[in-house]
């Protein structure tokens, strides 16, 4: 076959799309179905996180990371791109923010641009399960918890106390180097090992 | 009463009985005095039904001896029985039962279900987000949006670098910012030396 597979003619996402669309209940078929995923949409490039209903969060998911790879790949010069991102945001002032600031956001992610979280069932009312759909580098507090930068944690104090051992003997033995040679140039100053910069 | 008018109507009853049997003999109807008791003279089972129909009332003789109504006519088995009074422990359980796939949270201890947020966390910080978001709507409005946002809480401004908000649209929030919500999210592990001597209590993670 002579032709270009079909799959690799659009950016492919960092999401696992699924293998078929859900659909939702609308009396306007496909087109209502898209009116509502356009609102989420906007929505979520407007405010960067959402609560929404899971089925309705993982589609809209998928649209959006569609738009804002397209932007990334194409550019604001590109004109089907440029209608894509006319429809998909209902508020014109966002196709500014697509383009001026998710773009330069997410041009060097390797990962995914979006973030989905499963909220806990509300137990009075369990049938709608919900979920937190976010873009990543927003402003708002995290929704887990970082815990690899908590310094009470048993393998922080443990790396610290290893730390501080191994910098101790190269103390010992930068003391002892000075100390064979017996120069009376001058004190050196014993550098430290620490490396600063290293997250 | 005298004697003779006694014998008179004797002889006169006689009379009359005499003539009704003289009709009967013949195969003619006896006049209405004597009907109720020439009755009885019917044949026996004509007599016999209408002395039943008579004495039963008329729901009795509809129904007749009884009526079935639907009515099992199995015993249900006691498997059948359990099933429906407990339900299923493979598809649905009709009893209320313990949920042993409880986790529990790091940070605050609540108890959640596997692969879903924290119910404590997860509201205080929708609730901080929500604010947050209120404000910078309240802020941007219907520009265009050209810039990241920021959000500066309360005696902020010069706790940073100048570099640090350059280029960006601060919206800001008047409250301090919540003591859960780190700022230094990308804080090196290594710092500078501290300037004073004097010792700070730890902020404990
Ligand atoms: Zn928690």
């Amino acid at each position: 076959m002579n032709q270009a597979e079909v799959t690799k003619l659009i950016s492919q996402l960092k999401i696992s799309p699924p293998t078929r669309l859900r659909k939702f209940r609308t009396p306007r078929g496909p087109e209502g179905r898209l009116d509502t995923l356009r609102k989420t949409v906007t929505a979520l490039v407007k405010h960067e996180r959402l609560e929404l209903n899971r089925a309705r969060a993982l589609e809209a998911r998928m649209y959006t990371e569609r738009l804002i790879s397209d932007a990334i790949r194409y550019g604001d010069c590109h004109k089907t791109t440029m209608e894509m991102a006319d429809y998909w945001l209902i508020e014109k002032q966002l196709v500014h923010k697509l383009f001026k600031v998710l773009v330069p956001r997410f041009e060097n992610y390797n990962i995914a641009c979006t973030r989905i979280f499963y909220v806990p069932r509300n137990m009075t009312d369990p049938r709608y399960s919900k979920a937190v759909l976010e873009l990543r580098g927003n402003p708002y507090p995290s929704l887990v918890r970082d815990t690899s930068s908590n310094k009470n944690l048993i393998h922080n104090i443990l790396l610290e106390e290893a730390k501080k051992a191994y910098r101790t003997k190269k103390y010992a033995e930068i003391a002892a180097k000075i100390d064979a040679v017996e120069s009376t140039v001058g004190l050196e100053n014993p550098t430290t090992t620490e490396s600063d910069g290293n997250k | 009463m005298s004697l003779s008018s006694l014998i008179y109507r004797l002889t006169g009853t006689l009379r009359t009985v005499e003539r009704a049997f003289l009709l009967v003999l013949n195969g003619k109807y006896p006049p209405d005095n004597f009907r109720l008791c020439l009755d009885q003279l019917q044949p026996q089972e004509n007599w016999n039904n209408s002395q039943i129909n008579s004495h039963k009332g008329i729901l009795e003789q509809i129904l007749g001896d009884g009526f079935l109504f639907a009515v099992p006519k199995h015993r249900r088995t006691i498997e059948k029985r359990l099933k429906r009074k407990y339900g299923d422990p493979e598809y649905h359980m009709k009893i209320l039962l313990p949920n042993k796939k409880l986790q529990v949270c790091n940070v605050c201890g609540d108890d959640h279900e596997p692969k879903t947020l924290c119910p404590t966390c997860y509201k205080k910080v929708i609730e901080e987000t929500r604010a947050m978001q209120d404000a910078i709507q309240n802020e941007l409005k219907l520009e265009p949006v050209e810039q990241e946002v920021v959000v500066m809480y309360e005696g902020e401004k010069d706790s940073k670098p100048e570099e640090f908000w350059k280029g960006k649209r601060i919206v800001e929030m008047e409250k301090p910012r919540p003591q859960w919500f780190s700022d230094n999210l990308l804080q090196k592990t290594t710092q500078k030396g501290a300037e004073t001597s004097d010792v700070k209590p730890s902020n404990l993670g």
